[in-house]
């Protein structure tokens, strides 16, 4: 199976007062059909401009696309002219974002800005494409959504908004999906609830999803593949069985260990010291190397940056102190066969055992 | 409508003598003003009768969604917004009572740490100065003595003494976190309310302020009530736990008795709620229906019914009778009358002492 985007050691970078920082450097991922890909990594980290440069949504200048490839089934986005671009942003490839009530436009009903979208990229009549609207809310679960159409974002809460925001995005069937922390307004319930429609819609239209987040435990529940950043690299990327069990790079590893977890009790939580470097200054050789207590005082990590490696058959890292094959085929990665979509429990589990006995029988 | 008085028997490893802390009923109401001539059309109530302890050197875990009040409740009995009703002892001291001037040096022993670490540092001001100004302010050191104890301060929250002269925008976010926490330490605190003190950093700089705030507890005896919504940072922290949804506490009981064996649908599906950092997860999970109602108009009964998978399992078992069709996220429900129409009261539930939850169904 070919993958549906393909992005091949992109590298963007900024010119900012304190000089140029490279965001995003010589990042490879490949998503297949109905696939789901997670970025996690830290505030700062290039996950977010990873996700804008696909769809070429970086401000330029001061943002400037250094070099690499982001195929589109073979089509090159980059190359591609404006007008062009236009035809793929919503069409082939939706974004959501985290925060709903931002996306949204506030003097625009929801209608508007749902066929908006659709008369551009389908050129259907407007009666048509209110038709089209109406049902892409009642997909996503909202009630009753004729009347909603003609309603205002304010009138809305948190989670209305971010299904609005997922309806819209869906409403003219993108092939790909670009989900910037689309929970992470959210609270936990509501999150559930988002998540699982996302999965459902998934399912339903052969979907891929690339997700980014810094929520290690939507990421195990969501997502095929991973990968991880840390100062705009990709450092590990890996199945995501592979990655959770087996964390091969130090940093992984640390943020693994310093989530605190429902029913872990120990006293004190595992911590990675120091704080993530400034994009200005990146401490050089392996940016990860001043935080690392793999390797202290090792000359390779403080002068010679890594690349990515390959592990075992379907896991990857950059660092010069995990055990690898020799030379490895790294770009680009092949985890096309990496499809599985974890049973995450859908039908509500029975509760009457909690109850008084009066209520049991 | 009564309301039974809540039992508040403290959990068992969180008792001793008396509580530091002891909030009875509290209630903050928000009027909603309308028209002209800002005529009172009703009110927000943000925080409807809220009861706990908090005892010397522990942690109370306050957790919920957002709009459940929980903030509400921080802000509350510092007296930092006022309150509608019910009482809060300080030492035994009813702070609602006490005279500015003496409310004033009460406060020097009760502090506070925010969620945003940015906006509550005031920009124009050094480190030294936002750290140094609550000393001077209530005359506990001057000029040279109070560098030091600045110094001493920022040592120990793991920041060099030399960042005193350097503005907040200098720092990174769990930077400044400790800056806020060293303000908090500045005159001595025995209580401190923690309100989301680490929801705005990354996890790898969340895990190390949680480790300074339990290391400078066990040093200084201090006691928090430890304001969140993550449900496993709560867990990792607190010694006693309370949930709260719309303005009440709906369950409270030590920590472990809480997450191992929770007793309000609520809590249940609030856990279940929490996506597991496990490719491979064993939990089953319950996706509540709708929205969290607005407080302003609070639905009848258990303000919890229209969402409450356990109503809706006991009310198939149930006589008609004893059921109601409701309508709840555009879907006609049928859950159990009592639910719908009377408040459950706050009761101790079949676990340990002092675990109380309010639900009709649940034992």
């Amino acid at each position: 199976m070919s993958p549906l985007l393909e992005i091949d050691k992109l590298s963007v970078a900024f010119d900012t007062e304190q000089g140029r920082i490279v965001p995003v450097n010589e990042v490879s991922l490949n998503i297949y059909p109905g696939q789901t890909v997670a970025l996690v990594g830290e505030s700062g980290c290039g996950k977010s401009v990873t996700a804008l440069s696909i769809l070429r949504l970086i401000p330029q200048p001061p943002g400037r696309i250094l070099g690499g490839r982001v195929l589109l089934d073979g089509r090159d986005l980059l190359s591609l002219s404006e007008r062009q671009m236009r035809q793929v942003r919503g069409k082939d490839i939706a974004m959501i974002f985290q925060e709903p009530m931002t996306s949204l436009n506030p003097v625009f009903s929801i209608g508007d800005q749902i066929t908006e979208a659709v008369m551009l990229h389908q050129g259907v009549s407007r009666g048509q494409a209110w038709r089209i609207a109406e049902q892409a809310l009642d997909d996503v679960g909202i009630a009753d959504p004729r009347r909603r159409l003609r309603e205002y974002p304010h009138q809305m809460s948190g989670g209305m908004r971010q299904r609005v925001m997922i309806a819209m995005a869906l409403s003219c069937q993108p092939r790909l999906l670009i989900a910037d922390e689309p929970t992470t307004a959210l609270d936990v319930t509501i999150q559930a609830q988002i998540l699982e429609l996302l999965r459902d819609l998934q399912r339903q239209r052969n979907m891929a999803i690339l997700l980014i987040t810094h929520d290690l435990g939507v990421v195990a529940e969501n997502a095929e593949v991973v990968g991880v950043m840390y100062a705009s690299r990709i450092v590990e990327l890996a199945g995501v069985e592979d990655l959770f069990d087996h964390p091969r790079h130090p940093y992984t590893e640390g943020l693994f260990r310093s989530v605190p977890k429902l029913g872990n009790l120990s006293e004190r939580l595992a911590t990675i010291a120091g704080t993530v470097p400034n994009p200005v200054h990146f401490p050089s050789g392996c940016k990860f190397h001043p935080r690392c207590d793999r390797m202290q005082g090792d000359a390779t990590c403080r002068d010679v940056e890594p690349t990515l490696r390959q592990v075992c058959p379907c896991h990857w890292a950059a660092c010069h102190h995990v055990q690898g094959y020799a030379q490895a085929p790294v770009t680009p990665v092949d985890l096309s066969h990496r499809r599985v979509t974890q049973a995450v429990a859908t039908e509500q589990p029975d509760l009457l055992p909690l109850a008084k006995q009066e209520y049991r029988s | 409508m009564s309301v039974a008085a809540p039992s508040l028997q403290a959990a068992p490893g969180v008792r001793d003598s008396a509580p530091l802390v002891r909030v009875r009923d509290l209630k903050t109401h928000f009027p909603i003003r309308r028209g002209v001539f800002s005529r009172i059309a009703g009110y927000v109530k943000a925080v409807d009768g809220v009861s706990f302890d908090v005892h010397a050197g522990k942690t109370l875990g306050l957790v919920g969604e957002s709009g459940c009040g929980k903030t509400t409740v921080g802000r509350t009995l510092l007296r930092l917004i006022p309150a509608s009703g019910g009482s809060v002892e300080y030492r035994g001291q009813d702070l609602f009572a006490v005279p500015r001037p003496q409310l004033r040096r009460m406060r020097r022993s009760m502090q506070v740490i925010f969620q945003d670490p940015v906006s509550s540092l005031n920009p124009r001001m050094t480190i030294g100065n936002i750290i140094g100004e609550p000393i001077q302010v209530h005359q506990i050191a001057r000029g040279k003595d109070r560098d030091e104890l600045v110094a001493s301060l920022l040592r120990r929250v793991g920041l060099d003494p030399a960042y005193a002269s350097r503005y907040p925008h200098e720092f990174s976010g769990g930077q400044r976190q400790r800056i806020g926490i060293a303000r908090a330490l500045a005159l001595s605190p025995e209580f401190i309310v923690c309100d989301e003190p680490v929801s705005a950093l990354d996890v790898s700089i969340q895990s190390q302020i949680l480790n300074l705030l339990n290391d400078l507890q066990r040093e200084r005896n201090i006691a928090y009530l430890f304001i969140a919504h993550n449900l496993a940072v709560v867990e990792h922290f607190s010694d006693e736990v309370a949930v709260m949804y719309l303005g009440r506490i709906v369950e409270r009981a030590s920590a472990t008795d809480l997450y191992a064996s929770p007793k309000h649908p609520y809590t249940i599906s609030l856990l279940s709620a929490v996506p597991e950092p496990d490719p491979r997860p064993q939990r089953q999970r319950i996706v509540l229906g709708g929205e969290v109602p607005s407080p302003s108009h609070p639905p009848s009964g258990c303000p919890f019914h229209p969402r409450c998978p356990l109503s809706l399992q006991a009310a198939k078992n149930a006589n008609a009778k004893d059921t109601v069709e409701i309508e709840s996220a555009g879907a006609r429900l049928r859950v159990l009358r009592i639910c719908q129409q009377q408040m459950p009261p706050l009761e101790q539930k079949k676990a340990q002492v002092g675990h109380v939850a309010a639900c009709w169904v649940s034992q």
